[in-house]
């Protein structure tokens, strides 16, 4: 084994300037393949993210307009069937994008938060979970009535 | 762009907790429940609604609920984009994603202060 000193300068480029010989790039077809599905998908749910905020604004839009009958036009046009499968499919890719976020979320947390070591990642598991859980509870029994 | 990069992440990572958090019970009881007759009519009725949505956290709530999921949006399409289409384009793709959550925001707050 040679005890000789590593040259550190033996890769320096002739000319100063970029070193990078081509632009990052996926492979191709990568989203077809293992964990990039789950990757692309995660991303993709960006669009429900914007069109049912979307949507909202323009419910609450409405709401402004203090026309009852033109809040009540926007509900019942709601129960059109291109509505119904648009909603329902953003709610079961939002609670998936959710449970995934929920997955992901402590390992893009630093070893310290603030003074404080990073908790367990069951402890994340448990608060990420128990408040999504309390928030959609919470948020269904007042939009239903059953909460004042 | 790169100089705002901070500030859109802190938007991109609020807006997804917002998104998870508030989205399943609208989306399960105000747009599909409630059109769908499962709930009760009168949990969404006009005088309800202003009701709940025009009160001070409502606004706050209703505000975030609209403005910061489409932040997230925004920044997770330019993502793709990026994947899917390399960089070249991501300064214009980039400008437009945040243009369409930055006028969305804008008019979240129009929307809330009209209540």
């Amino acid at each position: 084994m040679s005890t000789a000193r590593a040259r550190i300068d033996s890769m320096r480029p002739s000319r100063p300037g970029p070193t990078r010989t081509a632009p990052p790039a996926m492979p191709d077809q990568f989203w077809t393949q293992g964990r990039y599905r789950g990757y692309v998908a995660f991303g993709a749910c960006g669009f429900f993210l914007l069109t049912v905020g979307g949507l909202l604004l323009r419910a609450v839009w409405v709401l402004g307009n203090g026309d009852p009958a033109a809040w009540q036009a926007l509900l019942e046009s709601w129960a059109n069937p291109i509505y119904v499968v648009f909603h329902a499919v953003s709610l079961l890719a939002l609670v998936w994008f959710g449970l995934r976020f929920f997955r992901v979320f402590p390992k893009t947390q630093p070893p310290k938060i603030g003074p404080f070591p990073r908790p367990p990642d069951a402890f994340f598991a448990v608060a990420l979970n128990g408040a999504f859980l309390a928030a959609t509870a919470l948020g269904v029994a007042l939009l239903w009535g059953v909460l004042a | 762009m790169l100089k705002l990069e901070p500030v859109i992440w802190g938007l991109f990572g609020a807006g997804m907790m917002v998104g998870v958090l508030l989205f399943p019970a609208w989306l399960l009881v105000g747009t599909l429940a409630v059109p769908l007759g499962i709930a009760p009519a009168e949990a969404l009725s006009h005088e309800r609604a202003l009701a709940l949505a025009g009160s001070l956290p409502g606004r706050v709530l209703l505000a975030a609920a609209i403005a910061l999921p489409l932040w997230a949006g925004a920044h997770h399409l330019r993502h793709l984009a990026i994947d899917f289409g390399g960089i070249a384009r991501d300064a214009l793709v980039g400008s437009l994603c945040y243009a369409v959550a930055l006028a969305g925001t804008v008019l979240a707050v129009v929307a809330v202060v009209r209540l």
